[in-house]
């Protein structure tokens, strides 16, 4: 910290040192994004967040919330849930997909990985949806090509049409856009330090959780908070998967607007959800930053 | 050799399953894309062909234009996006701003407030301002959206390049803004072009944003496949998937080139 | 450098974009936006477009689509009234195609414009879904594109003697467990529709969710005539949406379940159901509903958009278009439109469901009012 103190004010010209033209020039360099995200979301969230807090004749309450809480408060923990499982699961896959072509010894199945991991990334939330209902329907095609293959019989096929459903196409999804930042991030690490372990007779297990996943944790945290965020705000996925009780909280804000034209719950809800993402977020940002802080 | 023989043993099993994971959905999505007939109790369609595809194609859906107005604008949005959130991360990472945490909070919004209650007071601006039924203003709206991405990422990239370089490149004479564009951003370049890699996804996954802004002058292809997801034409939803992929892995590709030579050029060094 | 040459080669693109950004109109567009399935968007654009456009020489129809169910009616009620508070002088579509349930809010909210007075067809469509829609007075704003229907699809492999009434039903489903399948109320309205029709066939005094007056004090009454529904619930499969039970029917998953009969036909046409399977209307009745095209007050082509409707609703168009080629029920009064068929075209639309059939058991929907009290009480008593 001390180092960028000395250093950032020479960005300001030949003035002499002083504490304010960093803070100043962050801020100029953060205006133009800022601006874009609150004059086109920003402004026009907040009449939504408005109508929230307002009851149907234009009183200020908080009815909506409390409908919003008796009616869809099991929703809001089964959204909670299906979304942290979701990110654990997706948290395991990316690392390890990342930590094996890191440390993979064959470049055959390393070439291998490379290529196949990827593709889910390119499918839309919206296909991939759709395939997954017709794929693991009771009988859809997963079970049509287990029970072919002879691994399973027809009468044990059943359909992962509920909960399972929408965290299999969750994980799906968002295992390789991690698994892309993760491996990222691995590359550019300084390998000195894994051949030294190596050289140690250190296993690659070991080698993965000890030596670099320390390393790349801050983008791991960011890629497993973006994806956090994302599935909260899919609607697709909940809607094709199961839009039955429990559902997500998308299904339900979608369903008070479509069938009731009631806004009001509808953003209580979004309310919510954004509290949900923001809580996740901020607990890494001030961890984050305290630890910043402490070096 | 003979060990190396047998690893590929547990190593197959892995990447098989794997491999069933990855494609055991998308072919899902092929057979569907050609499937003319295909119903209960067949496991597999019974008859296929181009009849849907045809139906894509027809003059007057103006598939291909959509698909053009579809590229144009995700493009577009990573540049926008790009453009903004290069400054933004850096100074995010490297300055000492007020305000840190909930400003990066203020990024998550657009992705963690599901839209559209919102989309319906951006468009009234927007027909206030002019901008309904423009690219521009489509291109606004994905963004607004993307920009979580890239300003995030951005800014973790930022935060990983070594300072001691940069410092070095400082005490050898270079001007900040050459240690910058010289040093900085060609080492942040990687994580860049994955939230530009995202932000380009996002925006061809989008289709809520485009009706409420875009439509009628304004169609993309996301649209026509939401529709036809929507309403379980499976058919036409597959093959405008498919037709989507093209730019997608396009872009990714060609992403992939740069940053390969990037990567290379740094190793030189 | 080469990351500033992409930069740049991205940068000249936006450009490009900007340049393009402004369309074309070197035409009259007339932009014609429905909600409802894609086929409703292919109707238009390869049906009725090519018709107008040798009707009115220089004028170049396009067609959008927002999506199937309520949610595609509600984003054009959206657009409309985003337009409406920005104070815009004309709106960007000229003609609408939406759902009841909107079409009610729509003109008390001041969107539409009254054209059926101005139109020559105007008076070959006289059921009451032209007056009245759930509840709510339309006349003189809309005019059906067509009539559709939720029934009971079965394959008859698999149920011999399909039910006459609900409580044949609820019997066939202790006895069939799993076998029927039906949306709930948060995927579409054919789930929607069963719930209703459920309701009002347990009630003692059905009919006045149709007529009203709307009654604040039938509530209990509403959440009595559900209870056994969620008994009901236990025996069957929940789907995920409108196409969601088609989707079931398709793999077999489940023998039976409510689908909109329209859907029905275009899955069939698609080769993604059985052709094997039938429709049925069960005692005491199920809903239906119209399509109404409506042109928004202050459509930029406001005179083109009567014409279009004029002859979207003729008795030609509706004849050969909307029962022959796509096998909807007809918007406009059945002689009209019968007269213009041969007997087997006519025949094929009566397959399963005969006309008389239609009459009795097609039922209207609730009243706006009394359809969120069901809705609600579904909610609270059958869902929790």
């Amino acid at each position: 910290m001390s180092a960028l103190s000395q250093t950032e004010p020479a960005i300001g010209g030949a003035a002499p040192p002083r504490p304010l033209p960093p803070a100043l020039w962050g801020v100029l360099l953060v205006l133009p994004a800022l601006a874009m995200v609150a004059l086109f979301f920003l402004y026009p969230l907040g009449f939504s967040v408005v109508s929230a807090f307002r009851d149907g004749d234009g009183a200020w309450s908080v009815a909506n919330f409390t409908k919003a809480f008796a009616f869809y408060g099991r929703d809001i923990l089964f959204t909670l849930m299906i979304v942290a499982l979701s990110v654990a699961i997706v948290a395991v896959l990316a690392v390890a997909i990342g930590g094996y072509l890191t440390l993979g010894r064959n470049t055959t199945a390393v070439a291998i990985l490379r290529w196949l991991y990827r593709w889910p990334l390119f499918i839309p939330f919206i296909v991939a949806a759709q395939m997954m209902r017709s794929f693991l329907a009771k009988n859809g095609l997963m079970n049509a090509m287990l029970v072919n293959g002879g691994v399973i019989e027809p009468l044990q096929a059943v359909s992962l049409l509920d909960w399972r459903g929408i965290v299999v196409t969750f994980v799906w999804k968002q295992t390789p856009f991690v698994a892309l930042m993760v491996a990222g991030a691995m590359a550019s690490l300084d390998r000195s330090g894994i051949e030294a372990a190596r050289d140690l007779g250190a296993g690659r297990l070991r080698i993965l959780a000890d030596i670099i996943v320390p390393q790349v944790r801050p983008t791991l945290v960011v890629g497993l908070i973006l994806s956090f965020v994302t599935m909260l705000s899919v609607l697709s996925v909940p809607m094709m998967i199961n839009p039955n009780n429990p559902t997500m909280i998308t299904v339900d804000m979608a369903y008070r607007i479509n069938a009731h034209g009631d806004y009001g719950v509808a953003n209580a809800l979004g309310v919510v959800s954004y509290l949900m993402a923001g809580l996740v977020a901020w607990i890494y940002l001030s961890h984050g930053v305290r630890r910043g802080a402490g070096s | 050799m003979r060990a190396d023989a047998l690893a590929w043993i547990p190593r197959g099993i892995v990447l098989g399953l794997l491999a069933f994971a990855v494609f055991g959905p998308i072919s899902n999505l092929l057979l569907w894309a050609f499937a003319e007939k295909w119903y209960f109790p067949h496991a597999l369609p019974l008859e296929y062909g181009f009849a849907f595809w045809e139906r894509v194609f027809r003059p007057r859906s103006n598939a291909m234009e959509s698909l053009f107005t579809s590229v144009i604008i995700a493009l577009s949005t990573v540049a926008v996006c790009l453009a903004v959130s290069v400054p933004a991360g850096y100074a995010l990472a490297r300055l000492r701003l007020p305000l840190r945490s909930p400003v990066l909070l203020m990024f998550l919004l657009p992705q963690a407030f599901p839209g559209v209650a919102v989309y319906i007071n951006v468009a009234r601006i927007f027909y206030t301002l002019g901008l309904n039924g423009t690219v521009a203003g489509v291109v606004l709206v994905h963004a607004v959206h993307g920009l979580v991405f890239s300003v995030w990422i951005t800014t973790a990239a930022f935060a990983a390049v070594d300072r001691s370089l940069e410092e070095a490149a400082r005490n050898l004479g270079a001007s900040p803004l050459r240690t910058f564009f010289e040093v900085t951003l060609p080492m942040a370049a990687p994580g860049v072009m994955a939230g530009a890699v995202f932000v380009f996804l996002e925006s061809l996954d989008e289709f809520t944003g485009t009706y409420f802004v875009g439509v009628p002058d304004v169609t993309t292809l996301p649209l026509l496949m939401f529709n036809a997801s929507m309403g379980g034409n499976y058919q036409i939803a597959a093959i405008t998937a498919l037709i989507l992929l093209v730019p997608s892995v396009g872009f990714m590709l060609v992403i992939e080139r740069f940053l390969k030579a990037d990567v290379l050029a740094r190793i030189g060094h | 450098m080469k990351p500033s040459l992409l930069t740049a080669s991205v940068a000249a693109l936006a450009l490009a974009a900007g340049l393009a950004a402004a369309p074309l109109r070197a035409q009259t567009v007339l932009n014609v936006v429905t909600a409802g399935d894609q086929n409703m968007v292919d109707y238009i654009n390869e049906f009725l477009a090519p018709r107008f456009e040798t009707l009115a020489p220089g004028v170049t129809v396009r067609a959008a689509g927002t999506g199937p169910g309520d949610a595609g009616s509600q984003k054009i009620y959206e657009k409309l009234d985003a337009q409406a508070k920005a104070g815009a002088a004309t709106r960007d579509m000229d003609v609408a195609v939406i759902h009841q349930k909107m079409a009610g809010q729509m003109v008390k909210e001041g969107l539409l414009d009254a054209y059926v007075a101005d139109v020559a067809t105007g008076g070959l469509a006289t059921r009451d879904s032209v007056r009245n829609a759930l509840g709510a007075d339309v006349t003189g704003y809309v005019l059906p594109m067509f009539h559709s229907q939720i029934a009971l699809a079965y394959n008859p492999d698999l149920v011999t003697a399909p039910p006459k009434s609900f409580a044949d039903l609820t019997q066939w489903v202790k006895d069939h467990p799993k076998a029927f399948g039906y949306n709930g109320i948060k995927g579409g309205m054919s789930g929607v529709g069963f719930v209703t029709a459920w309701a009002a066939a347990h009630m003692d005094d059905a009919a006045v969710l149709e007529k009203g007056p709307y009654d604040a004090a039938m509530k209990p009454a509403i959440e009595k005539a559900l209870s056994g529904l969620k008994a009901f619930n236990t025996d069957v499969t929940l789907t995920p949406g409108n196409a969601g039970t088609l989707d079931m029917l398709n793999r077999g998953e489940i023998a039976m379940g409510p689908v909109w009969v329209d859907m029905f036909y275009t899955w069939q046409a698609d080769g993604r159901l059985n052709p094997n399977l039938k429709l049925a209307l069960i005692e005491p009745g199920l809903p239906g509903q119209p399509m109404y095209y409506v042109i928004p007050a202050g459509a930029a082509g406001a005179d083109l958009a009567r014409r279009f409707v004029e002859l979207a609703t003729g008795a030609e168009v509706q004849a050969e278009g909307i029962v022959k080629r796509f096998n909807w029920y007809p918007g406009i009064d059945a002689q009209h439109v019968r007269a213009k068929l041969d007997d087997a075209t006519w025949n094929r639309l009566f397959t399963d469901v005969s006309p008389e059939d239609l009459a009795a058991k097609g039922k209207p929907f609730p009243l706006a009012p009394y359809f969120t009290d069901i809705l609600e009480a579904y909610e609270r008593t059958v869902a929790n």
